[in-house]
């Protein structure tokens, strides 16, 4: 793993600051499913080449806090209207780069997971309820990094909305599946070390039987 | 000799030396030194200005000691006591005890003087427990150096909880109301300010310790936290580990920008680490003395299905909802009784008692009709902890009924928590059932909440034998 991280670290574009893209591709050194995608730059072409539709596009910076309020994300494009909402997030955002991805249908509740480094402790994971409602819902669960699969699975026992999981309503969401994602991820903190800060995975979904990154942001001690 | 095999030492002294002795009973060096007076260990007060205290010679200064001192209580203000602790390590004392205040907590000044003896106890191998300690005490060991006033009375009944306290008013009034209700306290350490010693070195002695069975930590910061979560999931497999944590705003994260990072601001990360290392914890000192009694007194809970037997039926109602409650620290249900148990109550009872859980054997009960119901509880499968809700006010129950219970609580293999209240007279009956083996509180929402320790206590057991 070392070597992988290494690798990554040295093509990150900006050192400082990990973009949407470069925190996917993190993610997924940990076995960590994120949806097919690539990141184009300005002055790179219009090219949907091995993505499936449909699509979502979103603009691609560091320093884009609030992606979805800025009117950076374009959801449910098909393969008609996809060029000209690409030209609409060019237009906004002329200096930014565009990541376009196929969109992925999921069933369930949206989770979120997370790191931060506790001054005192070190590198803590979280799971919770996740989405844009997630810092109203407070419904989290907390273990130091690097934290075992069971202990992943008090985790997400220790959530009120853990109920999803013994087939609420019909869903047939993979609890052991997510646990082993949230021990993964605490793994990265752990290999990544004290560089990493805080890091997001919001929302993670439960997709043809997999969890899968939607969103990703990593954070680096400045 | 290592850190933890000389505090045996510090713990079990021979000799003591307490510099800054008096023969003024309003002095912390007067009172400390007359608290030692039952100690049977040989006592060496040192005091210019004195000549005898309490028909003990005293030494003038630190140099006129004897050999083989154990223990120096250095009961002076903080830059004599820096004085004398340099000159106690000539005469090769290996423990202190600083009970001065005026170091680290008031300022720079303060802090270099702390330095210092956290310098001194690395160079020299000593312990240094403090400063701004507020002592120790081992009631079995009739060591006691608290030099304010605290309920012992109570507490010398071959106790099994070590407390160990970096505060000292918190831990002072934790004393008061374990003393108040009966506790069994196998020590008690003022960390104070931890300039050398501190909650690792304890929680390691008192984790090999043989008359301690359960551990309990006030802390307000933790600063080694990683190696004290892991020493004390060692001890977490063999003892209850408990700890009171104040100070509950420990965000520090700069800049937050992610979700994750507002999400963690209050103290989610030390709560979820505690859990993930097999820690109880608590948020009062009420809630740390109610722990640790149930966890010292009591082996577990087999399950988590409450039966309640009661005389009086409102607290049997109250008691079905608290247990009903949706409490994070553990699930609780009520237990259904089986035809056969049902059939023993109403035999043993009234016809018109209620035979569901809550058993409610009505304020006409008596004393045997008391004992056996209660056997049939203990005796049916279904069931895994027993509330006894025990009121003296009917005129059929007597105070014998404390020996009845005590008599079946130390046969049976299942938890029985009793509940119990009697106007002016309830610390009293906590008390006398705390003599008898009992554990008893003086609210339906305290005993539930025992009964919750023990069914964390006995998850958290089987998690870690199954890691192992």
């Amino acid at each position: 793993m070392e070597k992988r991280l290494k690798l990554w670290f040295e093509n990150l574009e900006d050192k400082e600051h990990p973009d949407e893209f470069d925190a996917k591709q993190l993610v997924n050194l940990y076995s960590i499913k994120v949806p097919c995608g690539k990141r184009l730059k300005p002055e790179d072409g219009f090219d949907l080449s091995g993505i499936d539709p449909p699509y979502v596009l979103k603009v691609c910076s560091s320093h884009i806090l609030h992606k979805t309020e800025l009117q950076g994300v374009v959801l449910n494009n098909d393969n008609e209207s996809v060029q000209d909402n690409f030209a609409m997030i060019q237009k906004r955002f002329p200096n930014e780069n565009i990541l376009v991805e196929n969109q992925s249908s999921y069933m369930g509740p949206e989770f979120i997971i997370g790191i931060i480094k506790d001054p005192a402790l070190g590198h803590a994971v979280m799971v919770g309820a996740g989405g844009v409602l997630t810092e109203l819902y407070k419904d989290t669960s907390f273990r130091l990094a690097p934290c075992s699969v069971n202990e992943a699975k008090d985790m997400i026992d220790e959530l009120v909305l853990s109920p999803v999981f013994e087939n609420f309503r019909g869903l047939t969401l993979d609890k052991e599946k997510l646990a082993i994602t949230i021990s993964q991820v605490s793994w990265l903190a752990h290999d990544l070390g004290d560089k990493l800060s805080q890091l997001d995975i919001n929302p993670i979904v439960f997709s043809d039987g997999e969890w899968i990154a939607l969103d990703v942001k990593v954070v680096f001690e400045s | 000799m290592d850190k933890i095999a000389l505090l045996k030492r510090l713990l079990d002294p021979k000799k003591i030396a307490v510099i800054g002795a008096s023969k003024s009973k309003d002095k912390v060096g007067g009172i400390i030194f007359r608290r030692l007076l039952g100690s049977r260990r040989r006592l060496f007060p040192v005091n210019p200005k004195e000549t005898a205290i309490e028909g003990y010679k005293v030494s003038p200064d630190i140099q006129s000691l004897p050999e083989d001192i154990d223990l120096a209580i250095i009961t002076i203000s903080a830059e004599a006591a820096v004085k004398s602790v340099e000159m106690c390590i000539k005469k090769r004392i290996p423990n202190y005890i600083i009970v001065a205040g005026g170091f680290g907590e008031v300022g720079a000044q303060g802090r270099d003087l702390e330095e210092k003896l956290t310098s001194m106890a690395k160079k020299n191998n000593v312990n240094i427990l403090g400063p701004n300690s507020l002592g120790i005490f081992l009631p079995d060991e009739n060591i006691d150096t608290i030099f304010v006033e605290h309920g012992d009375k109570s507490l010398d009944r071959n106790g099994q909880v070590a407390c160990i306290v970096q505060s000292g008013s918190v831990g002072v009034e934790a004393l008061g109301y374990a003393a108040n209700t009966g506790y069994g306290m196998r020590a008690f350490v003022g960390l104070g300010n931890k300039c050398d010693l501190d909650e690792i070195d304890f929680l390691k002695y008192f984790s090999q310790d043989k008359k301690t069975n359960c551990l309990g930590f006030y802390l307000e910061n933790i600063e080694k936290g990683r190696q004290f979560l892991t020493s004390a999931k060692e001890t977490a497999r063999k003892k209850p580990v408990v700890v009171l944590k104040a100070g509950r705003t420990h965000t520090g994260v700069c800049a937050v920008s992610s979700h994750t990072g507002k999400l963690a601001g209050s103290d989610n990360v030390i709560s979820g680490a505690l859990k993930q290392f097999g820690i109880q914890r608590v948020f009062d000192d009420e809630e740390f003395c109610d722990a640790t009694k149930v966890l010292s007194m009591l082996p577990g809970a087999p399950g988590n299905r409450v039966a309640v037997l009661t005389a009086a039926g409102g607290y049997g109602v109250m008691c079905t909802d608290f247990i009903e409650n949706n409490d994070k620290r553990a699930k609780l249900l009520m237990a259904e009784l089986s035809e056969t148990t049902k059939k023993r109550i109403k035999e043993a009872a009234f016809p018109f008692a209620a035979c569901e859980n809550p058993v409610d054997i009505t304020a006409s009960a008596d004393d045997i009709m008391f004992s056996q119901s209660l056997d049939a509880l203990i005796e049916d499968d279904g069931v895994d902890i027993i509330i006894c809700i025990a009121f003296f006010a009917p005129p059929g129950i007597t105070e014998n009924l404390i020996d009845i219970i005590a008599d079946k609580i130390k046969k049976s293999d299942k938890p029985v928590i009793v509940f119990t209240k009697y106007g002016p007279f309830t610390d009293n009956s906590i008390k006398n059932l705390f003599y008898a083996g009992v554990a008893a509180y003086p609210s339906v929402g305290r005993a539930v909440r025992a009964a919750r320790f023990l069914v964390e206590r006995t998850k958290i057991k089987q998690r870690l034998d199954q890691e192992a």
